[in-house]
């Protein structure tokens, strides 16, 4: 009977993977268009119906590339950017999301509001005024203007803050007594059990910064100055668009960051447990 | 009044035991003393937030209240634009599009994306890979997902409707062509591209459900359904909360996709008012009126929003 | 480059030259210093015709630098350029790009009253005249495509169709997408190709239509044009607009690599065939260009003037712009508009808004454009009127305009319904 259940789960377990497997393959199809269209010759990328080999493959997009455009500028500016506002947003979002979860004051639920409320208003219906103040202080035109813009939202905040709030009150209660201020406790009991939620934070931040389009496309102007997602834009002239180039950008533009969240794998499903209280 | 010295509480009620102690107990000043240790904390990143999100946030609401074409000055007219809503059909339409959107997206993606991260977070062979997998669609260029599923649903050439039609026989959906289709067709790849991404925020509240609990209900003989519905579940409601608010604002704000999808056609089939906010603004320059339509936005957006926190709330006393 | 080419540059340096010799009221104050005028343009990568006018104008005028400030392309450059134009950080020199936004600029106070340019330009630059707002012009036109039939001779050979001889009406245009569809025989080639605009159905119809008018309120001129349109993707002369848009098809490609025998579009296109027969993109083979085809044949044949439509790219100076530069300004204004700009912009292969015989020669002497005379006859005779008339609704209009196209042509809605919506919207909506 035990033989029958273990070979009964063990086909269940097969079927499991049968399943996740043809999900993972639908899921990449768009992705796996994206590489197959970068190996196209430019004409080849929209047709009725679609072409799924490319013939002849074209290598030489992944060359051109780096030759036809500034992709070495794009990348730099666009990894300054992505590090900065998610340093910015990580450190200052876990601190005043620790304000919002731990302690009590007057005001205290109503400002938490204010700020989930602005994620209620569309970006693009208040950008106009953000941009003339910004230019005001003469910031148009500059990669400062768009770490101002992303890293003080208000969506870091909200993340930490409910993620704090599945931590144990008992544990800061016992870190209180021990006599360790309140920045102390953030510190040395929070942030070391807040790790999943960081990981994740960092990764989206990160991510929508290297993919945000219409925050450069207002403010930067110079060409030393675009983003990757500005840069593969500009592939699209105003009567032919580089398909196929803008495809193989696509690709190399998404790659590290699968490649980062891969490896940061076991930072988003850390446990409490195996992470252990220092200090 | 002197300002009181943030520091230990005892000391301050020491040193002045002549007040009254209904106005100077503690526990008056432990609330002070909080208060203000809660807003060093909240501070740095509330300067950034006032200044770069709130001014202009705020702006936004002055200029609903006026005629403005962008160049010049804004000229006040009161309440004229929100009153002009209330009459104007394509806004009606679009109100009634993201309801329609939102109505489907959000539940929708919360069962998906919750039951990606229940799956993934098992101690699976290849985990690691199906997570990356999962995420995929939210990293990958959203003008390539649109391509790609747009080819997808191509009702003359597309592999959806040639696969469909081995077992349909008559009409097949016509999708991001058809206006009655069209909707249903972003939904669904509203819900793939996002559901990796609220994976990853569950898969990070679920670290925090102690694993004994699970083990404790094993024990007294829970099944799998009840030890979810009884100890994940509640140890995941400020996740919850969280998920369910931003799937909530972000359903109802959606913009890109539609954009590049079906760019709120056929006819005005997928119209949402994101798009009729960078419609009336950015195309026909009538920013007061575009900023009017944003704060109806906001405001069902907040509705909604005070419903959950006070819910949130009531479940958490 | 060709010699033609050469020549035509050496033409343009001495009419500039002469022109400066000739000196105007302002030449002692330009005389003073060195003025730099900054100049908003879009994708310089693909788009030389920006730094075309900037090297013509400065090689003329060395006391002036013309600085050029980069923006994206489409629609994008509206945005960041409204953008720029509301902080008051435009550029002194900028494109109005789409002619649905003129009068906004101009309304909102951002364009520089250049009546006295418009005033020395030729009468006949196409697209001038209906710049003016109020008797005051603010924009003026520097380049001005035209919509055009394009056609692939091997195709109608192999199909035995007669080539296009100026006579079409929009009927003959769809029998012989027809025929050619069914003779050409191969599954994915089509006699035709619509591409997704609504200007490639609505301009044409308010272009050629008596008495039509955008601002009007009556849309009853599109139903022919929808009609035959529809018929012509149910019967499989070109490719159905469910599948134009769902599966992104370029008319580049479909043209290029001969996937349709014809292709309306406007005359920016003939550069880019030619560069791309020459790289490779698209395939080689002959091709040539006709008329637009008619409403009716009151306006066929050579000896008539065809009818099509086109919007001008229209420049215009920033409002906000230093006091000292305006001189130089609309001097640059009037040189871009004028023959000299007209020469240097053909030699790059783009049409500018004054097209006359030396223009002509430049366009007609790069290798690899058509050399039949019915192509040179398309290319210079023409009445071409505005896509988007300069009006204070157009934009809003368009936008319904727009819906109503997308609604018709994917068949989810019956186009007498469609029109009537629109109709019904315009009055209620716009105004």
């Amino acid at each position: 009977m035990t033989a029958r259940t273990s070979a009964l789960r063990r086909s269940g377990r097969v079927l499991l993977y049968v399943v996740m497997i043809a999900a993972a393959a639908g899921i990449m199809l768009p992705f796996a268009w994206m590489v197959i269209s970068s190996l196209k010759l430019n004409n080849q990328v929209f047709t009725a119906p679609v072409q799924w080999i490319p013939d002849p493959v074209q290598w030489r997009n992944y060359l051109d590339i780096w030759a036809k455009a500034d992709m070495v500028t794009w990348v730099r500016n666009t990894l300054v950017l992505s590090v900065a506002v998610t340093f910015l947003q990580v450190l200052t979002g876990s601190f005043a999301a620790y304000g919002f979860a731990k302690m009590r004051f007057p005001g205290r639920d109503a400002l938490f509001l204010l700020y989930v409320g602005t994620i209620a208003v569309p970006w693009q219906s208040y950008m106009i005024p953000q941009f003339q103040m910004l230019s005001g202080w003469g910031l148009n035109n500059t990669l400062w203007a768009i770490m101002l813009l992303q890293a003080f939202g208000a969506f870091g905040v909200f993340l930490m803050k409910q993620y704090y709030e599945s931590i144990p009150d008992s544990l800061s209660e016992a870190a209180r007594i021990d006599g360790l201020s309140e920045y102390g406790i953030w510190w040395r009991i929070i942030m070391p059990l807040s790790v999943p939620a960081l990981a994740s934070l960092t990764i989206i931040t990160f991510v929508q910064t290297w993919n945000d389009y219409l925050g450069p496309l207002i403010y930067l102007r110079d060409r030393e100055l675009w983003t990757i997602q500005l840069g593969l834009q500009s592939f699209i002239g105003e009567y032919n668009a580089e398909h196929a180039l803008i495809m193989t950008g696509s690709v190399l533009s998404v790659l590290p960051i699968a490649l980062i969240f891969f490896l940061g794998q076991r930072y988003f499903v850390e446990g409490i447990a195996t992470t252990g209280v220092k200090g | 009044m002197t300002t009181p010295v943030v520091g230990d509480q005892r000391t301050l009620g020491f040193s002045r035991p002549e007040l009254p102690p209904p106005l100077r107990n503690p526990r008056a000043s432990l609330k002070l003393r909080n208060a203000l240790v809660g807003w060093t904390f909240i501070l740095p990143n509330f300067l950034g937030f006032a200044v770069l999100t709130l001014v202009p946030v705020f702006t936004l609401f002055y200029l609903s209240l006026t005629s403005w074409n962008i160049f010049g000055t804004a000229e006040w007219v009161g309440l004229d634009n929100f009153t002009r809503l209330l009459g104007d059909k394509s806004f009606h339409i679009a109100l009634g599009n993201t309801f329609y959107y939102a109505a489907l997206h959000i539940p929708i993606t919360i069962v998906v994306s919750l039951s990606l991260a229940l799956l993934l977070n098992q101690k699976l062979r290849g985990a690691a890979f199906f997570r990356t997998v999962a995420f995929f669609p939210y990293i990958t260029s959203i003008v390539a997902v649109a391509v790609v599923w747009n080819m997808l649903f191509s009702p003359e050439f597309g592999p959806i409707n040639q696969f469909l039609g081995l077992f349909v026989d008559g009409d097949l959906p016509g999708w991001t062509v058809s206006k009655d289709w069209a909707m249903p067709a972003v939904i669904i790849v509203g819900t793939w591209k996002d559901m990796g991404y609220y994976m990853l925020l569950f898969l990070a509240g679920l670290q925090t459900v102690p694993g004994e609990l699970h083990e404790a209900a094993r024990i007294d003989g829970a099944n799998a359904w009840q030890r979810f519905w009884n100890v994940t579940l509640p140890c995941l409601r400020p996740t919850m909360f969280f998920v369910t608010v931003m799937v909530t604002i972000q359903s109802f704000k959606v913009f890109d996709l539609i954009l590049v999808m079906t760019d709120g056609g056929p006819g005005q089939a997928t119209l949402v008012l994101s798009q009729y906010i960078y419609q009336k603004g950015f195309e026909q320059f009538e920013f007061g009126y575009a900023s009017a339509v944003a704060v109806v936005l906001f405001l069902i957006c907040i509705l909604v929003t005070v419903v959950q926190f006070l819910y949130n709330k009531r479940k958490e006393a | 480059m060709n010699r033609k080419i050469m020549s035509a540059v050496g033409v343009a340096a001495a009419a500039s030259l002469a022109l400066t010799g000739c000196g105007g009221e302002t030449a002692p104050e330009a005389a003073e210093g060195p003025v730099n005028i900054t100049l908003a343009g879009w994708d310089f990568a693909s788009t030389p015709e920006f730094q075309t006018l900037a090297d013509a104008y400065t090689e003329a005028n060395p006391d002036v630098t013309i600085e050029l400030k980069e923006y994206p392309a489409g629609e994008d450059y509206d945005t960041a350029l409204t953008a720029d134009l509301a902080a008051g950080t435009a550029p002194d020199v900028f494109i109005v790009k789409n002619l649905k936004n003129y009068v906004t600029f101009q309304e909102g106070g951002t364009l520089l009253d250049i009546s006295d340019v418009a005033a020395e330009l030729d009468p006949a630059t196409g697209g001038l005249e209906p710049m003016a707002v109020d008797g005051k012009t603010y924009a003026v036109p520097y380049r001005q495509d035209t919509w055009l039939l394009y056609y692939n001779k091997a195709l109608f050979e192999k199909a035995g169709v007669d080539l296009p001889d100026g006579s079409w009406t929009w009927d003959d245009y769809a029998d012989a997408a027809e025929t050619l569809t069914k003779d050409i025989g191969e599954k994915q080639v089509t006699g035709t190709y619509l591409h997704s605009w609504q200007s490639t159905v609505q301009g044409f119809a308010l272009a050629q239509t008596e008495g039509a008018s955008l601002d009007g309120g009556d849309f009853s001129y599109l139903a022919p044009f929808y009609e035959r349109e529809l018929a012509m993707q149910d019967n499989g002369s070109q490719p159905s607009y469910a599948t134009v848009t769902t599966n992104e098809l370029t008319y580049q490609a479909q043209f290029g690599t001969q996937k349709a025998a014809m292709l309306p579009m406007g005359s920016w296109y003939i550069g880019t065939l030619v560069a791309e027969q020459a790289s490779g993109a698209a395939d080689t083979f002959e091709w040539g260009i006709a008329p637009i085809p008619q409403l009716d044949e009151s306006t066929t044949g050579t000896e008539n003037t065809p009818v099509s439509f086109g919007d001008p790219t229209t420049m215009g100076i920033n409002a906000g712009i230093d006091e000292s530069k305006i001189d130089a300004a609309k001097d640059f204004l009037k040189f871009a508009a004028g023959p000299e700009g007209a020469a240097a912009l053909a030699e790059i292969g783009i049409t500018p808004a004054l097209i006359d015989d030396a223009v002509a020669d430049a366009i007609f002497g790069l290798e690899g454009v058509p050399q039949d005379d019915l192509s040179r006859f398309s290319y210079t005779t023409h009445e071409t009127l505005p896509e988007n008339p300069v009006g204070q609704n157009t934009a809003a209009i368009q936008t319904i305009l727009g819906e109503t196209h997308s609604a018709i042509m994917s068949e989810s809605t019956p186009v007498d319904e469609a029109i009537t919506e629109a109709e019904e919207r315009v009055a209620n909506e716009v105004g």
